[in-house]
């Protein structure tokens, strides 16, 4: 006990000796603490925009209400003029993997027009294989831990060759030293990405098992990069080759692979834009001023029978035909629309297929599913919205259908939108993927750098 | 069941060993008692770094027989080399950290933990300065690294000696003080199997000296102990016979 822990030590001050790892590990604490922070940062603006965003929300309304509502007010102008925020605030892990978050709204002010052409407002969809894109500790994770690995691990076995120490060390009755050496690195690798993040929890206040998780995906993660270390640097004679050869496979595993599976599930799985659905909302829309009046509460109808009979009116323009237009306009395009979210859902289902084969993919997956920040999170986001949307509406129909006057009282029963409650469980079929791919590439590394050292006595 | 006391220190008896289909040795025999120091002299790539590679436990002999104190090295590897301290060819030990640690490390890494005060001794004993002792090996000559693993070796204190070329890069005073080290080692019962091109120096220390060619020892001639140890002569013809190279 007191040896081994006497060889540990010995171990250690060996690794720390040499400025090369130090400088490794040193950059990928830095790396790792620079992302936390500006993954907290991010997610301090979010929430700065959100409650900004609500204080404006309370004027604009107090506004609205004060032109509008009153014994006289009609519902129609209400709802017309009436913005209704909704609000998607980050999630508890959101400051580790931001995701979509980056480029998705999560602020959304909606009103009872139709809904298709407002949810898409800013929208660019991210495709979730995108290339490294924020700065955040799943991408320091993903795509830069991988190089310490490199720096760390390509040449356990080659370096004491090419050093003329590889035959004494293998003539030493001891035994232990491989699993020692990458027992340390690996450590030390873990600590170096790990604690950045449990300092950043501790700030965000983020829940203690979801970031235990987030360290054993990272655990596993790294078990895979040591696993090939081993495995190249063991088949290996010279360090440099087996450097290149793990350059190599790191560029093919993490940009290459993941950008070619990209453009093939891309063009396999086409996804209109949301900005096209908008398009053909205001085109059925706009047309509908042409369309005989009849014809338009006839479609309305179909989906809010409780309403028919109840459509005559005199004059040209009123607001239940005006509101029964938009509604009809979202109806057009509902088709397309639950077209446009099958084929993304579609496009995350190849993706997480695709994470089961490599390691990189696989692992942001999980990062994004737990922190919810991936493209589920964001349809969820929309379900909200849409299903507000539809409470918004009900609300107002009454008063449309049956002229109810729009009075104070009225206006403060506006409903209100409830955010979603946000967060994610880790997908259990793709953790267990990474861990089984990650332990047995750890396993054939293992196997290979003893039997590398062994070999020949090292010749 | 061999006893570890009364077996000889080397045993090797009518062992095979090719790599692929490349023969290197063709039944060697070879023994040698604790308290001799045995010179195993060759041309390049007669098999003597081979020899030591089998007495490591290295390679799994095709046929024949291996054993160091009684113990087989490939069947019980880790007690065999409990026995041995071995020092390679074109040793070097770790450049970012002095000789003393180079040792303490070592030793560490053998489960022989000496104290301070037996790394220091063997510090001194193969004539490193005070001041080299706790200098980086970065700044080291071959000849100095060479004697910092020759520390090792003696710190080990174990009862067998495997040393290949150890006095290649050596300077002729250094190769003195390093006989007189092995004289030392005599002493105290230590078997030495020495693998050296120096046949000077062998006949110099060694008890034994033996030639090793087609993967046998082709001739061997033990020290007399009345006048001199060798016939140079002898040796000399056989020498550059054998190995082809000037003495
Ligand atoms: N690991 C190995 N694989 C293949 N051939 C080897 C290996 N080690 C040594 N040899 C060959 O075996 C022969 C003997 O090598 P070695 O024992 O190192 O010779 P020496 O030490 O006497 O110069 C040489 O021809 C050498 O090329
Ligand atoms: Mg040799």
């Amino acid at each position: 006990m007191n040896h081994s822990h006497s060889l540990w030590r010995a171990e250690a001050s060996l690794l720390l000796r040499s400025n090369r790892n130090v400088l490794a590990l040193i950059l990928l604490l830095v790396l790792s603490a620079a992302s936390v922070w500006s993954g907290i940062v991010q997610v301090q603006d979010q929430r700065a925009t959100i409650e900004r965003v609500e204080r404006e929300q309370v004027r604009d309304l107090a506004a609205v209400e004060e032109a509008n509502a009153g014994p006289e007010g009609e519902a129609g102008y209400n709802a017309y003029y009436a913005f209704m925020l909704t609000q998607d605030p980050p999630p508890p892990l959101a400051f580790a993997a931001i995701g979509q978050r980056d480029l998705q709204p999560y602020v959304l002010r909606v009103r009872a027009l139709g809904l298709q052409s407002q949810l898409y407002d800013s929208e660019t969809y991210n495709p979730e294989l995108a290339l490294p894109g924020v700065f955040d500790w799943a991408f320091v994770l993903i795509y830069l831990l991988p190089l310490v690995v490199i720096a760390l691990g390509h040449d356990l076995v080659t370096a004491e060759r090419e050093g003329g120490r590889l035959r004494l060390l293998l003539s030493l009755p001891g035994n232990g030293l491989w699993r020692r050496r990458v027992g340390l690195r690996y450590t030390a690798v873990l600590l170096a990405i790990g604690l950045p993040l449990i300092i950043g929890a501790m700030i965000m206040a983020a829940p203690a098992v979801s970031i235990a998780t987030m360290i054993l995906i990272a655990a596993l993660y790294s078990a895979f990069w040591f696993g090939l270390a081993m495995l190249i640097g063991g088949a290996t004679r010279a360090s440099t080759t087996a450097a290149a050869t793990m350059i190599g496979c790191w560029i093919i595993l993490t940009l290459i692979l993941p950008t070619l599976a990209q453009a093939v599930i891309a063009r396999a799985v086409p996804v209109a834009k949301g900005v096209d659905l908008t398009l053909a909302q205001r085109e059925v829309v706009h047309h509908g001023w042409d369309v005989p009046k009849e014809e338009t509460f006839a479609r309305f109808f179909v989906n809010h029978p409780e309403w028919r009979g109840q459509e005559e009116f005199e004059g040209r323009f009123h607001w239940k035909w005006y509101y029964a237009m938009h509604q009809v306009g979202d109806e057009a395009v509902a088709a397309d629309v639950s077209a446009y979210r099958d084929s993304l859902k579609k496009r995350e289902t190849m993706t997480k297929l695709l994470g089961y084969v490599l390691p990189g993919v696989g692992t942001m997956n999980v990062l994004h599913r737990m922190a919810d920040t991936d493209i589920q999170g964001q349809l969820a986001y929309q379900d909200s919205i849409a299903a507000f949307h539809t409470k918004l509406r009900q609300f107002y129909y009454p008063y449309f259908f049956e002229e109810q006057a729009f009075d104070h009282s009225d206006f403060a029963m506006i409903p209100r939108y409830e955010p979603r409650s946000s967060g994610g469980t880790p997908p259990t079929e793709a953790l267990a993927a990474l861990a089984f791919l990650s332990l047995l590439v750890l396993a054939l590394g293992s196997r290979r750098l003893l039997n590398a050292g062994r070999e020949q006595g090292g010749r | 069941m061999t006893n570890i006391f009364t077996a000889p220190a080397i045993a090797i008896d009518g062992l095979h060993h090719s790599y692929g289909a490349n023969p290197v040795l063709r039944g060697l025999d070879l023994t040698v008692q604790r308290g001799e120091i045995y010179a195993l002299l060759g041309g390049n790539g007669a098999g003597k770094s081979t020899t030591l590679s089998a007495l490591l436990g290295f390679l799994r002999p095709c046929s024949g027989s291996v054993r160091v104190c009684g113990t087989d090295p490939v069947a019980d590897a880790r007690a065999a080399r409990s026995q041995m301290a071995y020092v390679p060819e074109n040793v070097s030990l770790y450049e970012h950290l002095t000789a003393r640690e180079n040792i303490g490390y070592f030793l560490a890494l053998a489960k022989a933990e000496r104290g301070g005060d037996a790394i220091e001794a063997a510090l001194s004993a193969v004539g490193l300065t005070q001041a080299a002792k706790d200098k980086r090996l970065s700044g080291f000559s071959k000849g100095m690294r060479q004697k910092v693993a020759i520390a090792l070796a003696l710190a080990r204190d174990v009862p067998v000696l495997l040393l290949d070329e150890p006095t290649s890069g050596l300077d002729p005073r250094a190769v003195l003080e390093f006989n007189r080290l092995l004289d030392a080692a005599r002493e105290r019962e230590v078997a030495v199997l020495m693998v050296t091109h120096d046949l000077v120096s062998a006949v110099d220390i060694a008890d034994r000296i033996g030639f090793l060619s087609e993967g046998k020892i082709e001739e061997e001639q033990t020290a007399s102990t009345a006048g001199p140890r060798f016939d140079l002569n002898a040796l000399h013809d056989r020498y550059t016979l054998v190995a082809g190279a000037p003495a």
